[in-house]
């Protein structure tokens, strides 16, 4: 997953945040900070980078308001109608929970447990999607171990294509490459399986989130050394403050919250 | 019951077992493992063995499809979407953020745990449990278990591959368990 960047303002934020939280749904989140000059220069990191084994850097830079909100831009696809997918975005919106503090003090977990937990939320996510994709010929689609793996085969399914996992190191048996990514510290590591796509194929990458995208870099990397065209990157959220988009070589990026 | 042993020659069952692969010697030497992902590279068998799941459990009012991490993910949520069940991810330590319960379990040396979240399970639901393939039964006990202290009703358990040699369906069937898999572990590497 992606590095995990401390952003040492966290006293700010904890102190000036209010959410509302009603069972396991937030329904906004806001964020109200003193706002910084754009040219504001972030601490070094004084924590060790990302743990293993899923927990990633999910959280804000401080700004003077944030919103968990739908996405909007153009690069959204093109709706059936305007109308319907609001509605699901909304509805998708409104299932994903924050968590505060979590893994490390300061950082705001985007946890899409809930999401899954909605059974209208979730089959509208992975529709979402598949309306998307469905007439662009897409032959595989790639999910980054493990939440990639919960939104991935349910739309790979629905268009025909293969799922391929990508995973954490000495998971995938047999012959695998590997790409090396870097972290806050250290570096982390993804692997896929050799011989499962072949060159010429058009893959998407699918992952719940995306922060500073070195994983799905890493995961585009693996892609296109084996010949594959990747056609697009797919998260259901984009932390945008950490400007994930920038780092996926030109390779764009549809995100249905952010 | 085994999905096709009642003389059924059903081709999906079939399609899957071919499409499944068997890597000597991983993770460590003696062992055969089972390996899924190539399955997952052939669609119609993906959506059979899915397709096959859904068809046993559709009429079943299963509420809950719980997931191991990390191939149960693969399985379960097409099945949670395709019966209107929520999908609940049943994690290794730390995973999962906010308010979970554990449930230790034993390994050959040592133990584990597995973690579901507070509140993601309501006393009174159906649950199904789900992962790739069952050995000794170790994890899925672990994770009926984590339902079942929420009080919630395990209906059953559902796996791509089964162990025979391992004796998991005897140990589900001691704590009042249907398991229901699609083909048992083969023992010959495959050339692919």
């Amino acid at each position: 997953m992606d590095s995990l960047k401390i952003f040492n303002s966290d006293v700010v934020i904890m102190k000036s945040h209010t959410f509302l939280y009603n069972g396991n749904f937030v329904n906004s989140l806001k964020l109200l900070a003193p706002s910084f000059p754009s040219t504001c220069t972030k601490k070094p990191p004084t924590s060790a980078s990302t743990a293993r084994g899923g927990t990633t850097g999910r959280h804000f830079q401080p700004s003077s308001h944030i919103d968990l909100k739908p996405s909007c831009s153009s690069h959204m696809a093109a709706p059936t109608s305007d109308g319907l997918i609001d509605d699901r975005i909304a509805r998708i919106t409104s299932a994903i929970r924050v968590i505060p503090d979590f893994p490390k003090p300061g950082i705001l977990f985007q946890d899409i447990t809930t999401l899954l937990l909605d059974p209208v939320a979730f089959k509208d996510t992975i529709d979402l999607f598949v309306e998307r994709y469905k007439d662009k010929n897409i032959s595989v689609v790639a999910g980054v171990e493990a939440r990639g793996f919960i939104f991935g085969p349910p739309i790979a399914l629905a268009i025909g294509a293969k799922f391929v996992p990508m995973r954490k190191p000495n998971k995938l048996p047999g012959a695998v490459i590997s790409e090396e990514y870097s972290l806050e510290y250290g570096t982390d590591k993804i692997e896929m399986h050799v011989g499962a796509v072949q060159e010429g194929e058009r893959a998407l990458v699918i992952d719940d989130l995306i922060a500073t995208g070195g994983t799905l870099c890493a995961a585009i990397s693996l892609l296109e050394r084996v010949g594959v065209k990747v056609v697009e990157c797919a998260c259901v959220i984009e932390l945008p403050e950490l400007k994930g988009r920038e780092r996926l070589g030109g390779k764009p990026l549809y995100v249905l919250v952010s | 019951m085994s999905a096709g042993e009642n003389g059924d020659s059903d081709g999906r069952i079939k399609g899957i077992k071919s499409a499944l692969r068997v890597v000597p010697n991983f993770p460590k030497p003696g062992i055969m493992f089972q390996d899924i992902t190539t399955l997952l590279l052939d669609p119609k068998a993906f959506k059979d063995t899915i397709d096959l799941f859904v068809e046993h459990y559709k009429h079943e009012n299963i509420s809950v499809i719980a997931g191991i991490e990390a191939r149960g993910f693969i399985f379960g949520p097409p099945i949670a979407l395709a019966i209107g069940a929520k999908f609940v991810p049943l994690r290794k330590p730390k995973k999962l953020p906010g308010e979970v319960i554990s449930e230790k379990y034993i390994l050959e040396y040592g133990s584990d745990c597995l973690e579901m979240h507070v509140g993601a399970v309501k006393s009174g639901d159906r649950a199904l449990v789900v992962d790739d393939l069952i050995a000794t039964g170790g994890t899925i006990c672990a994770a009926i278990n984590l339902l079942e202290r929420v009080e919630a009703e395990v209906v059953g358990c559902a796996c791509v591959i089964e162990v025979p040699e391992l004796k998991g369906r005897e140990r589900l069937r001691s704590h009042g368990k249907e398991l229901y898999v699609l083909v048992e572990s083969q023992f010959e590497p495959t050339t692919q």
